[in-house]
């Protein structure tokens, strides 16, 4: 099972590291670097500031837990997607942004590859676990909308993340696709068996 | 009878709705704040709930494990998080 993480930020780090104990191989991709303010919320250290997020992710689950991963530090585009990812066995969106989403649900459905989003909202109060099969993205109110940066919204990002590492194991294990909506008082199944 | 979830500002609640026919989107929008103003929603009682405080938010529609319909009112998530 070869599982690839699409962004590791806010989410697909976190997620990644909660998905360490599966018998995968996990596999980064992410064109970003760390910066001081992703310490705050996001799964990197501070010896990893500087260092590619994906290179910088799979060093971490090797020195820190000794779990082998693979990376590459590229952004997904329509030139180089199937090459990055028609390997996988299961895609996992963590990206930040409406046009790779896009990208990657394309690429799945075109090609047949299982998908699961996870997304928070910007204010983050609310986040979402979905499987592309029922995945519509959700249209940008103002060109250029803030994402949310820092360590503001934490929590939230960590339960949405737990709740993407549920999803993603239930699917390895029992080849199931649930969805679940979050917010910071509940985390409601919303489909699946 | 459907049941109406309606996630706002970090808070979530179901509430069961009669509903005689087809709501559009728009409709349903305007039902959840009215219900929320006047405390019908458990846990979500905001008298001073702006007409529009749902203008922006995304209506979903499920069936349940039993057939029921579902409907979720839910802020976007366009971007995810950096």
């Amino acid at each position: 099972m070869r599982i690839l993480f699409c962004g590791v930020g806010a989410i697909g780090s976190q997620a990644a590291v909660l998905c360490r104990n599966l018998e995968a191989t996990l596999v980064f991709i992410d064109f970003d670097r760390v910066e001081s303010k992703n310490l705050l919320a996001q799964a990197y250290v501070k010896p990893s500031v500087g260092k590619n997020k994906a290179e910088a992710l799979k060093l971490q689950l090797l020195n820190l837990h000794g779990v082998k991963t693979e990376s590459f530090g590229v952004r997904v585009t329509r030139d180089n997607v199937a090459a990055l990812c028609g390997g996988a066995d299961l895609l996992v969106d963590c990206f930040d942004n409406q046009d790779s989403r896009q990208l990657l649900s394309e690429f799945a459905r075109g090609a047949g590859k299982p998908l699961v989003h996870g997304a928070v909202s910007a204010d983050g109060t609310f986040g979402l676990v979905r499987w592309d099969e029922r995945f519509v993205p959700d249209a940008e109110d103002t060109a250029g909308q803030a994402t949310c940066e820092g360590g503001a919204h934490l929590p939230l990002l960590g339960l949405l993340a737990a709740t993407l590492a549920r999803s993603v194991q239930d699917f390895v294990k029992q080849g199931v696709r649930r969805d679940a909506l979050v917010n910071l008082s509940s985390v409601v199944p919303t489909s699946g068996p | 009878m459907a049941t109406l979830n309606i996630t706002y500002d970090g808070m979530s609640a179901d509430v069961p709705v009669e509903l005689d026919r087809p709501v559009s989107d728009s409709d349903v929008r305007r039902i959840a704040a009215e219900l929320i103003r006047a405390g019908g929603v458990p846990g979500l009682h905001l008298a001073h709930l702006r007409d529009d405080a749902f203008q922006h938010f995304v209506v979903d529609r499920f069936r349940g494990a039993r057939g029921d319909e579902r409907i979720y009112l839910r802020p976007k998530v366009p971007f995810g998080a950096r």
